[in-house]
């Protein structure tokens, strides 16, 4: 099966300017915004003379041009620069940020196929049920539901009310990165999940009605068994691309839960190294959240390759 | 010579001592009515941004200092109201009769929380210290000083340049804190990465962009104190996060609620809201290098149209009083007859009609993005001016463009506020209305010679009763010349649940940990 994997190399090395086009408009972007991290850091009651000692010390008073050769001179050398707000290696602040929403964009998908698997057989082994109007008025209604609301409906119903989980923070252990998790993570698998249903409940029903589920029917398959070798393989071959697509979407999405839910993850750092001109930061999370959607990209084709063995990418490529 | 505090200062904080109150919190001071402050427990508190650094000199954030101050302490505190210097690590100080040689004597039983004992050499570092920074840090606080000498164990003299009556409460800033003489071997940057003092409370650790904690220091010189056994601060961003997060106990304390979330907070039965006087004065700047507002007409009549007392009522719900000085209740020397422009629709009419625009005009108004009570203010003042013909549109930037806005005088009005960092009104004075001083006048271009000289009067007068009938002058001439509109006074507000005990805020906005307990 490893020929069929050979696009990915390729992929990787397309991969490239498409990070550095990022970075480079990240770049423009950021400093055609009015001020500096001089003044975010020095703030009111700061003169002058102590901003532009600092502006100059930090470096911000060079061309944008030179300002730009000097970080991708660093990242060649695979530095990031250093935060003008804290002072430390924008790797080092990343790496850390890095497992916070990867735990979080993870346990979001598990809880997401929990719920949508489960709601999506129910709703497509009898379409047009009582069952599947319920599923898809649930759909409807995840859909309808901003994200930041839902999170604030679950804090406090399961938060303050119940007090059954923390609001927000991130713990210390593995064990409690999943309890603190909970509540973001179900926020934002409801954000995902109608999607995941509609399109696993419309391929289910053409899987079920197709000839090779019948042949099987007859061979004898059936419950378990033909739901997971016929069913659901064969229906998840369309939802995997739209999961891919989704986490792409969902990494903007937990910008606004990472705050909601005080987590220090990559979303809070960007937001704060926004407010606070920490340019170096703000392009170090860029690069990684970039360099995060293309190979999320890669490993949907490579799922879709494993479980349809008519996709041949490396082909595709080459053609 | 004459002296201060001196052996009744000292007396005076003994007793303060043995009754388990060192100026902080009056009435409630750490104790349950009746009983002894509970020992141990954790306290932790949800704040909106994390530290930037701990690096007392050059550090500007408020949420580095609330921490540098549990750790690192000054020779001088401001007492509980703000408004007076009490000896802390110094038992006292004498002046010299030039007024240029401060000796002050030092406390004997003050260990580093590392063991070592602290002595007039530290202190001498840790002043010079500050004092190299220069224009990047807190190095102007200092600018006064001559030489610091340690004169022998545990005394210190200061000799200054010049007379400067704010030496004490210079000596009583934070950038000031007393740290171990050459860092204790280290590096400046190595010390500052877990920096060692004389505070309650010794560094633990920093998880960045997460939460820092600080534990009990056990060597602690005020005996018996601290209570807790350590303390977190929690970067929690969303102001109903926090909230929620006291409500569901998570979390003791939520260092900012909104104003808006005060009436739902009393009202849940677990959690108080509590607010403290505060040296905060918002208000509005005219940038006079622009016309209109070179005007004083101009300015009096926009000064006179503006209800103060609605604000109060829609942006504080009701927390807060109308501004009518350039200084704030909590600074010494305030005078609450200082004249500033109440609300008066006919003055208002009056002033304009005397103006070089008598018929109204267009301008702006700058505010900070994304700051609800900016945006309120804004949009009352709008229809305020509206009435008396002056049309004014309300631009925004977010706060980082606004303030290099401001820098640039590139605004017609715009709102900001002021917080003092020592308990003397000369930090705000000679930012506010000296050209030299850095930011011309407050960005404002004002330049009034008559309240310059006052100012640089006040610095160099010693006597306090003098120095009264100065700021008093100085607070009339400006409400006459209304550089500012001054708009309302703001107190600190923080929410927490009732086990806590003994919380206090001082105007300056630092609040001491070692008095506080947590009921179990």
């Amino acid at each position: 099966m490893s020929h069929r994997l050979r696009f990915i190399p390729g992929r990787l090395v397309q991969s490239i300017p498409v990070a550095f086009g990022v970075t480079l408009i990240v770049f423009l972007l950021a400093h055609l915004l009015p001020g500096n991290a001089a003044l975010a850091l020095l703030g009111e009651r700061a003169t002058e003379q102590s901003v532009a000692a600092l502006t100059a010390r930090l470096g911000l008073d060079e061309p944008l041009w030179r300002q730009y050769l000097l970080f991708l001179g660093q990242l060649a050398h695979g530095d990031l620069g250093t935060s003008l707000t804290y002072q430390l290696p924008v790797t080092q602040l990343v790496l850390e940020a890095i497992p916070v929403t990867l735990t979080l964009l993870l346990y979001a998908l598990v809880l997401a196929l929990l719920i949508s698997v489960p709601l999506a057989a129910l709703a497509a082994f009898r379409p047009g049920g009582a069952r599947d109007l319920g599923v898809r008025g649930f759909t409807l209604v995840g859909q309808g539901m901003p994200q930041f609301w839902v999170g604030i409906m679950l804090i406090l119903l399961l938060g303050v009310s119940l007090r059954a989980f923390p609001v927000g923070g991130y713990g210390d252990t593995a064990l409690e990165h999943l309890y603190h998790l909970f509540l973001p993570a179900v926020t934002l698998a409801i954000a995902m999940s109608p999607t995941i249903i509609r399109s696993l409940r419309s391929s289910m029903i053409s899987v079920l009605g197709s000839e090779y589920v019948g042949t099987a029917k007859m061979k004898g398959a059936s419950g378990v068994q033909l739901f997971r070798g016929h069913v659901l393989r064969n229906a998840a071959i369309p939802t995997v691309s739209i999961i891919g697509v989704n986490l792409g979407y969902l990494v903007g999405g937990s910008l606004v839960i990472e705050r909601v839910f005080a987590l220090p993850g990559l979303g809070s750092l960007m937001i704060n190294s926004i407010f606070t001109r920490d340019f170096p930061t703000i392009q170090g999370v860029t690069l990684f959240v970039a360099l995060f959607v293309v190979v999320v990209g890669i490993l949907t084709d490579v799922v879709y390759t494993l479980l349809d063995p008519r996709v041949d990418l490396s082909r595709t490529a080459r053609a | 010579m004459r002296t201060r505090f001196g052996v009744v200062g000292a007396l005076a904080l003994t007793m303060a001592l043995a009754l388990g109150g060192c100026g902080a919190a009056g009435s409630d001071d750490g104790a349950d009515a009746g009983g002894a402050p509970a020992k141990g427990g954790d306290l932790t508190m949800a704040r909106s941004a994390d530290i930037i650094a701990m690096d007392k000199t050059t550090t500007f954030d408020n949420n580095s200092i609330r921490v540098m101050e549990q750790i690192m302490e000054p020779l001088f505190h401001a007492s509980a109201d703000g408004t007076k210097l009490e000896p802390w690590l110094a038992t006292g100080y004498t002046i010299s009769d030039d007024q240029l040689t401060y000796t002050i004597p030092l406390r004997t039983d003050v260990t580093f929380s590392n063991g070592t004992p602290m002595t007039a050499k530290d202190v001498k570092f840790s002043i010079d210290e500050n004092t190299k920074t220069g224009a990047e840090g807190w190095g102007f606080v200092n600018a006064a000083i001559d030489t610091v000498t340690a004169t022998d164990d545990h005394t210190v003299t200061v000799k200054l340049k010049y007379p400067w009556a704010p030496l004490i409460a210079d000596l009583s800033i934070f950038s000031n804190g007393v740290v171990p003489e050459g860092y204790g071997g280290k590096t400046a940057e190595e010390f500052y990465t877990a920096p060692v003092g004389t505070g309650p409370f010794v560094w633990d650790g920093w998880k960045k962009g997460q939460s820092l904690k600080l534990t009990a220091n056990e060597k602690y010189w005020q005996k018996g104190k601290p209570y807790l056994s350590s303390v977190q601060w929690n970067v929690v961003p969303d102001a109903n996060t926090r909230k929620l997060q006291v409500q569901g106990g998570q979390i003791d304390i939520d260092d900012t609620p909104d104003w808006s979330s005060l009436s739902s907070l009393k009202a849940s039965g677990d959690v108080k809201a509590e607010t403290f006087p505060s040296t905060q004065i918002d208000y509005v700047a005219f940038n006079q290098a622009r016309a209109p507002f070179d005007d004083v007409h101009v300015r009096r009549a926009i000064s006179y149209a503006i209800d103060r007392e609605s604000l109060v009522k829609a942006v504080l719900f009701g927390n807060g009083e109308a501004a009518n000085s350039l200084l704030s209740p909590g600074t010494p020397y305030y005078d609450k007859n200082a004249g500033g422009a109440t609300f008066d629709v006919a003055k208002a009419k009056a002033e304009l009609a005397q103006s070089s625009k008598p018929d109204g005009f267009t301008t702006t108004l700058l505010i900070a993005s994304g700051n609800p009570n900016q945006a309120s203010v804004a949009q009352i003042m709008q229809s305020e001016l509206k009435d008396i013909g002056i049309t004014m549109e309300i631009k925004q930037l977010d706060p980082t463009a606004n303030k290099q806005a401001r820098l640039a005088s590139d605004f017609d009005m715009t709102i900001s506020a002021w917080t003092m960092d020592i308990p003397d009104p000369d930090q705000w004075t000679s930012f506010a209305v000296d050209p030299q001083g850095g930011s011309k006048s407050a960005f404002t271009s004002y330049d009034n010679p008559e309240v310059v000289a006052i100012n640089a009067q006040a610095q160099k007068e010693t006597d306090s009763a003098k120095r009264q009938e100065l700021y008093t002058q100085l607070q009339q001439k400006t409400s006459e010349d209304a550089f500012l509109a001054y708009l309302y006074y703001s107190p600190y507000v923080y929410a927490s649940t009732s086990k806590v005990q003994g919380f206090h805020v001082t105007p300056l906005g630092g609040y001491l940990l070692q008095d506080v307990s947590k009921k179990q």
